[in-house]
């Protein structure tokens, strides 16, 4: 039976083997003990690896993990297309409201030009916004009318039903007169028929902002082509021209049977029509 | 220059668009495309020094006269009223078709014309004459253009004669 002070010493001779055994193993663990607990060493020896592993993701990241981005990326859209929507409309929106507020600086400066160009003498213009702005608001009014103001293209004088021309004007130069006053008719009997409305006649055709208005007389028609656009006034005051000119101008002319009829009748529209209005636009006045 | 309005009518497909193609531009196509509405255009003939516009309206075809828009054939001064010569459903009507045109329109220059000679020998001329409810005027052929000058021809001589006695 072994003694206390045997024992003491066996446990001390193992203790002994212990550190004779382990000494190099204790040497490392303490080794890489003080590596862990200094993060200058660690990094040291951590940051290669790091790098290593790093470069080759760059360098095969794509291959790798594309294709599971993509699903991914694609799963969240469908998860979030109106998250997306509500998150992009506003920019959108925004761009949009820019894009049109530029427009809008745009003709606001063309608008400016052509105020200048009006009130040549810019300064009195300018005195005159002073006073009010009244008269400089009246302008830019007119250039917008004028933007897109009426223009009688080409007016016909054409006998009710055969569709004969009797006379006509243009403010360009048009290609078979004949055959567009005949289609006229063609259109207007059409209509006058295909509805039945008793003695009531075609007064205007309209595509767009070109009108062509009908004025009935007994036995012809005027039809003036109009582009722009034409308020109602415009368009009263207009059948009223057309009118008084048909009293004026065609009664009396209609009647000669020297073949001279055709060309009178041009040359009254184009001075009752024409020369005013290619005046006003030369001038750039508004017709009111 | 006299400018007189002359209307091509008759029957569906018996011609009407192809003598107003012929006429006015030369052309003829085997194609039928049916007329809807009015196509309207004009040539300007000399007839023994006589200038004359014809204002052309090409009408769409009607099984009768009656059912055309009353309004077309207002301020007409010549008719081309077209049958085909091979089909007798266009020319049953012919008689009553011409009266009510001449009593609408007193005075009217009317051309009674079978189309389609091209299509027909002729004993089946000589066999159609005798069922025809009226006398033709002339016999045409769109397609080879055979009489065609002459029909608008003749119209255009009856309608200068017509506005000389009229002044």
């Amino acid at each position: 039976m072994p003694t206390p002070s045997n024992a003491q010493s066996e446990a001390q001779s193992i203790e002994l083997l212990k550190q004779i055994l382990l000494r190099e193993d204790r040497s490392e663990v303490e080794q890489l003990k003080e590596i862990l607990n200094n993060p200058d060493q660690l990094s040291e020896r951590i940051s290669p690896i790091i790098e290593k592993h790093l470069v080759h993701m760059k360098q095969n990241f794509p291959v790798e993990y594309n294709t599971t981005i993509e699903k991914i990326i694609t799963k969240k859209l469908e998860n979030s297309q109106e998250e997306l929507l509500n998150t992009i409309s506003p920019v959108m929106g925004q761009m949009i409201r820019k894009y049109v507020q530029y427009q809008f600086q745009l003709l606001k400066e063309i608008l400016d030009a052509q105020l200048d160009a009006t009130f040549n003498q810019g300064i009195i213009g300018k005195v005159r916004g002073l006073f009010g702005g009244k008269a400089q608001q009246v302008s830019s009014e007119t250039i917008i009318a004028n933007l897109d103001r009426p223009l009688i293209e080409e007016i016909y004088v054409i006998e009710h039903y055969s569709g004969i021309l009797i006379g006509s004007a243009s403010r360009l130069e048009t290609i078979d007169i004949d055959v567009i006053a005949g289609m006229l008719t063609a259109i207007k009997s059409f209509v006058e028929d295909a509805f039945k409305r008793g003695k009531e006649e075609l007064e205007m055709i309209q595509y767009e902002t070109f009108t062509i208005l009908l004025e009935n007389f007994h036995s012809y028609y005027i039809a003036a082509a109009v582009s722009g656009s034409m308020s109602m006034k415009e368009r009263v005051d207009l059948e009223n021209s057309l009118a008084k000119f048909a009293e004026k101008e065609l009664k009396v002319n209609m009647q000669k049977k020297d073949g001279s009829a055709n060309l009178i009748i041009k040359q009254k529209l184009e001075k009752y029509f024409f020369e005013p209005q290619k005046k006003a636009l030369e001038t750039g006045t508004s017709k009111d | 220059m006299i400018s007189k309005k002359v209307i091509l009518t008759g029957s569906f497909g018996v011609g009407k668009t192809s003598l107003f193609n012929k006429f006015l531009y030369n052309r003829f196509s085997e194609k039928y495309l049916t007329t809807i509405g009015v196509k309207v255009d004009k040539r300007n003939v000399n007839i023994d020094g006589n200038e004359l516009s014809m204002l052309l309206w090409d009408i769409a075809g009607e099984v009768s006269q009656d059912k055309v828009p009353h309004s077309y054939f207002l301020g007409t001064s010549g008719i081309i009223y077209v049958f085909d010569l091979t089909r007798p459903s266009t020319f049953m009507n012919m008689a009553r078709d011409i009266e009510y045109l001449k009593n609408l329109l007193p005075g009217v220059s009317v051309k009674i014309v079978g189309n389609k000679t091209d299509l027909v020998t002729p004993e089946h001329l000589a066999m159609m004459e005798l069922e025809l409810p009226l006398p033709y005027d002339i016999l045409t052929s769109a397609k080879t253009g055979d009489q065609v000058e002459n029909l608008f021809y003749a119209l255009g001589k009856d309608l200068i004669t017509n506005a000389a006695s009229q002044v």
